[in-house]
């Protein structure tokens, strides 16, 4: 039987061990001889702490921002369950009735609107591109538990709005969820019907135009096929102002 | 008209300290992803890049990197490993496998309860580590004769197992595991000395 590994040749391979060197080989006795001795789990500690140092010392590189928003779009697509699919966003359209005065999309805003999903998801690297803008979503008294994100993308003028937590409307049959963009004067503007994935029990929308230009967001149980205009009770609600 | 939509119930922007991030659930949701990246991302990135010498496999790494703490969120405990410790860990590792070659030789990784946790242990210099700016920390790799230094380097962000460095140095095996033991225990030194920080005898 091999010999048991000493504290002095512990801290050899500990140190190799702390800037990624030892071989696997050496793995299952350093990892015997660490499961018995405290010292040297202090020392592998501490060789961990000093490694960890080293990125510190480089001269800082900026990342670009489309690196950032090609790992958030990435995250918020898997974390809805894949909402952002185009299949996905294919049964959302599918779910506005034809006779509303106001279709928050129409064919050539759906083929945009995959458009800017493909875009998130690929990473878009056009350097040119505004940034995406997030606004959170928070629920009303009414749905307490409702919580999400609207993300809005300039140079498509069109955003994606997702939310968790929130309960079927349930006032009467057929209800449905409708979201509203208020501007900072005049009535609300009827903007989009917000449906549930059956997937991910989350629920989401994709609305058209510049979101940005309005004061808030918010959302309110309408009868089925919507209102002109909001007469339930709010669910949910956005500050869209920059301040 | 209907009823006022008025009430502004906005949660507003949450910055989240590097305790928010790493309490149990944070790194399952993209709000707290979001968080890390905006606290780590520019480190991630500059470790790829010196790993890599190539902005776009940099870029890819850091992305891949990030996805993959996402999905595999819940195996990291906050009271047992240092998040950014443990985040450059993935970053170099993913780095150093583009840039060799995935996994040509089989590694073996520290493990993340090992990677720097705060004063749990009671040992007061991995709290203050965290602290140590950019440029004591350069100031200490200067301090270090060339040949450690340029161990860790080859080491670190090269890849090269032992033998490989002892065959790209020019020296025996044994040195080349004297050097890397040596200069850690010089930089702990002098970054300890820096922070004047009681050294705990064993």
């Amino acid at each position: 039987m091999a010999e048991p590994l000493s504290c002095s040749r512990a801290e050899e391979l500990l140190a190799l061990a702390a800037v990624g060197a030892v071989d696997l080989d050496d793995s299952t006795e350093l990892d015997r001889h660490l499961a018995g001795c405290h010292d040297c789990r202090i020392v592998a500690r501490q060789n961990a702490a000093v490694v960890s140092l080293l990125p510190v010392a480089l001269e800082p590189a900026q990342p670009p921002e489309r690196l950032r928003r090609a790992i958030m779009a990435r995250i918020y697509a898997e974390a809805d369950g894949g909402s952002a699919s185009r299949s996905a966003l294919r049964r959302l359209l599918d779910r506005i009735p034809a006779s509303r005065p106001l279709t928050a999309v129409g064919a050539a805003a759906a083929a945009a609107l995959v458009g800017l999903v493909v875009w998130m998801n690929t990473g878009g690297r056009s350097p040119a591109v505004a940034p995406a803008e997030r606004f959170t979503v928070a629920g009303t008294t009414a749905q307490p538990a409702a919580s999400g994100t609207l993300t809005y993308d300039p140079s498509t003028a069109q955003s994606v709005l997702t939310v968790r937590g929130l309960a079927a409307p349930s006032s009467s049959p057929g209800a449905v969820y409708e979201v509203w963009l208020v501007p900072a004067s005049g009535p609300p503007v009827a903007a989009a019907f917000i449906t549930q994935q059956p997937a991910s029990g989350t629920w989401t929308a994709v609305i058209d135009g510049r979101v940005t230009d309005y004061r808030m967001l918010a959302a309110t149980v309408e009868p089925a096929g919507g209102s002109p205009g909001p007469t339930g009770t709010e669910v949910f609600s956005a500050d869209l102002s920059r301040s | 008209m209907g009823a006022g939509l008025i009430g502004i119930h906005s949660e507003g922007t949450v910055r989240l300290s590097d305790e928010d991030i790493v309490r149990s659930g944070s790194l399952s949701s993209p709000e707290g992803i979001e968080a890390m990246y905006d606290r780590y991302g520019a480190l991630a990135y500059t470790v790829a890049l010196r790993i890599l010498n190539d902005e776009g496999a940099a870029e890819d790494v850091v992305q891949e990197s990030f996805l993959s703490i996402w999905r595999r969120s819940t195996t990291f405990d906050a009271s047992k490993g240092s998040l950014r410790a443990w985040l450059s860990i993935v970053v170099r590792n993913r780095a150093i496998d583009r840039l060799r070659g995935a996994r040509t030789r089989e590694r073996y990784d520290v493990p993340v309860e090992l990677t720097g946790a705060p004063s749990t242990l009671g040992d007061p210099w991995t709290e203050v580590a965290a602290e140590l700016t950019s440029r004591r920390v350069r100031a200490a790799l200067d301090a270090l004769p060339v040949e450690q230094r340029q161990t860790l380097e080859l080491a670190y962000y090269g890849g090269y197992s032992q033998n490989e460095i002892a065959s790209v140095m020019r020296v025996p095996l044994g040195t080349v595991k004297g050097r890397v033991r040596i200069a850690l225990e010089k930089l702990r030194g002098l970054l300890a000395q820096e922070q004047e920080v009681e050294w705990q005898s064993r």
